[in-house]
């Protein structure tokens, strides 16, 4: 089952959910498929391991990466480049904003409403159940409401993104996959698909899974890891 | 309770709750202020306290206040944060009360950059208030030891009734790894009614306790820090910890780095090993008091033609490490200190010059 996303794709979710990894994988597994791809760094909030750290190797890919100005890249200030509202207007087949986490991240999405009104989008929260605060379905809905009432905008899909980054192992995968199953039916929210790192993909048995996968190259490594190759 | 993915800077503040501090000041600056974001949840949820004082200097007496009442307390800042908090500490452990201080470095001096940094090795090991005072350091390398050095620092604070200090550079703050909170590392606070100024009725007694920093007296003054003294070498006998790693292979060159400059290394140390040239490292985890006396026997072997002290900083614990290796061979530095992190590339040449 292939991930089949197009249009205004929004990212979000609560701090260190996955959703800058997820958004870099995503751009370039849309753009393997053959679609024009955008993506636009929208963390104000996070000063460490943002999409801008994969600039290099999504740009070679062809994918618009759009991001502060260079002199502002190691910045803590909330510098919102009017180059995303005219993303947004404009926007490839596919356009991905990678928004900061939980409400205050998500605060940044208000100031881009004149930009998204009566556009159609698809904004996805990212849940990794091995996180504190999103490991039951109570405290999923809490942070959704929270991102909904700061962006004034409505989640319409999920993400499952379990994971304990290197001590990930298949168990977590079907336990991460049946939590997320069970947040989608009680919500009404459809699950769009689950991750799997590409170093375990091949213990993992497909034929569990009634949603795509996507297989995450992991690219936000401390500096004595190397990025893998998208 | 499993392991969980957490941020440093969130698996801080989760092992201060474990380790049954409920009382916590701040102020924010990155990169730790997801300390304070994440507390500001979880203290409320566990009848703790947070409060954001009005600068760091505040904070810093918000600590001596609860520390001399016999709180188990904590604070988290980053560099010029801690500068702002110095005097406080001074007074912290001229008074004698614990306390836990928590430094995320970033790139200095000035307000610097918000990137990683190593750069308050001086600051935190030879006091960055004045007068004789020392602090218990503590330097984590990755997310689990963090916790598990939080856990640790409560109980030693009110051991030594002193300041205990954990340095992370940002990279410890805000790189998420798995963790888990082991509970032989719960204490519970100590009792203070020795000292503390707690409330006579609290400790049902007649004797007024009183916590202060002025001896006008010279002679007291003199027996003050004498006390103190003797609590820096007690820490120096007790207290030192260390990691050695490729130490029984026959190195030439010994490698001296502490926190997630270490991890750089050990990748290094490991590609160097698969050309077949052999590197030793010491990674002191504890700063204050320094492992001395590991870092000169290692320096000590035959076949070891120099140590090199890496940290992200233009050079501060190399002044410890030549102290320790007494002339055994030479010592050199290499670091930087804008926030990059020197690469385990860049590590590997550099070991590489030292040997051509």
């Amino acid at each position: 089952m292939n991930i089949s996303l197009d249009g205004i794709v929004v990212v979000v979710g609560n701090y260190g959910s996955g959703k800058t990894e997820i958004s870099i994988n995503l751009a370039a597994n849309r753009k393997h498929a053959g679609i024009d791809v955008s993506i636009a760094d929208l963390d104000l909030v996070n000063p460490y391991f943002r999409t801008r750290e994969a600039r290099k190797q999504l740009s070679e890919l062809g994918i618009g990466v759009i991001l502060p100005p260079d002199r502002y890249l190691h910045a803590d200030l909330p510098i919102l480049t009017p180059a995303v509202a005219g993303l947004i207007r404009k926007p490839s087949t596919l356009a991905i904003l990678d928004v900061g986490g939980d409400k205050v991240g998500a605060n940044v999405l208000a100031a881009l409403a004149d930009a998204l009104d009566g556009k159609a989008y698809r904004m996805l929260q990212v849940i990794n159940p091995f996180r504190p605060f999103t490991d039951t379905l109570k405290g999923c809905m809490k942070i959704k409401g929270e991102i909904e009432k700061a962006s004034g905008m409505s989640i319409n899909g999920i993400i499952g993104n379990a994971n304990l980054i290197d001590d990930t192992n298949a168990g977590m995968i079907y336990d991460g996959y049946d939590f997320v199953t069970m947040v989608s039916k009680d919500s009404g929210l459809p699950l769009e698909f689950i991750t799997v790192p590409a170093w375990l993909y091949d213990e993992i048995d497909m034929n569990r899974f009634l949603c795509p996968l996507l297989v995450l190259q992991r690219q936000l490594v401390p500096p004595w890891k190397k990025a893998a190759v998208l | 309770m499993g392991k969980i993915l957490m941020k440093g800077n969130e698996a801080i503040g989760e092992a201060a709750i474990r380790a049954g501090c409920l009382n916590y000041f701040a102020y924010p600056i990155t990169p730790q202020s997801e300390v304070a974001e994440y507390l500001s949840h979880r203290m409320s949820e566990v009848g703790g306290l947070f409060l954001q004082g009005e600068s760091e200097v505040a904070v810093g007496y918000m600590i001596f206040g609860a520390a001399g009442c016999g709180e188990r307390v904590f604070t988290t800042s980053s560099s010029p944060g801690v500068s702002l908090m110095s005097e406080a500490i001074s007074y912290i452990a001229a008074a004698q009360c614990p306390a836990v201080f928590v430094n995320i470095m970033r790139g200095g001096p000035g307000l610097g950059g918000i990137l990683p940094s190593q750069a308050d090795y001086f600051q935190a090991t030879k006091g960055g208030g004045h007068g004789d005072y020392r602090m218990l350091v503590m330097a984590p390398a990755s997310v689990q030891e963090a916790a598990e050095m939080i856990m640790m620092a409560f109980p030693l604070a009110e051991k030594y009734r002193n300041p205990v200090m954990i340095l992370g550079d940002g990279l410890i703050g805000q790189m998420m790894e798995p963790v888990e909170f082991p509970e032989h590392l719960k204490s519970e606070p100590t009792n203070k009614d020795e000292w503390a100024t707690n409330g006579m009725d609290a400790r049902k007694s007649s004797r007024r306790n009183l916590v202060k920093s002025l001896f006008l007296d010279p002679v007291k003054l003199n027996e003050n820090n004498l006390i103190l003294k003797e609590k820096y070498e007690r820490m120096k006998r007790e207290e030192i910890r260390y990691e050695a790693y490729n130490i029984n292979s026959d190195y030439n060159i010994l490698i001296v780095s502490y926190g997630t400059m270490s991890r750089v290394c050990k990748t290094a140390i490991d590609n160097l090993k698969e050309e077949g040239i052999e590197v030793g490292m010491i990674r002191p985890q504890t700063l204050f008091p320094f492992p001395e006396n590991a870092v000169f026997e290692a320096a000590s072997k035959k076949e070891c033609i120099m140590a090199l002290s890496i940290e992200m900083s233009m050079g501060q614990m190399v002044e410890d490490v030549e102290r320790c290796v007494h002339g055994k061979c030479p010592v050199r530095w290499y670091g930087k200190c804008g926030g990059e992190v020197p690469t385990p590339e860049e590590i590997v040449d550099v070991v590489k010059s030292y040997l051509s």
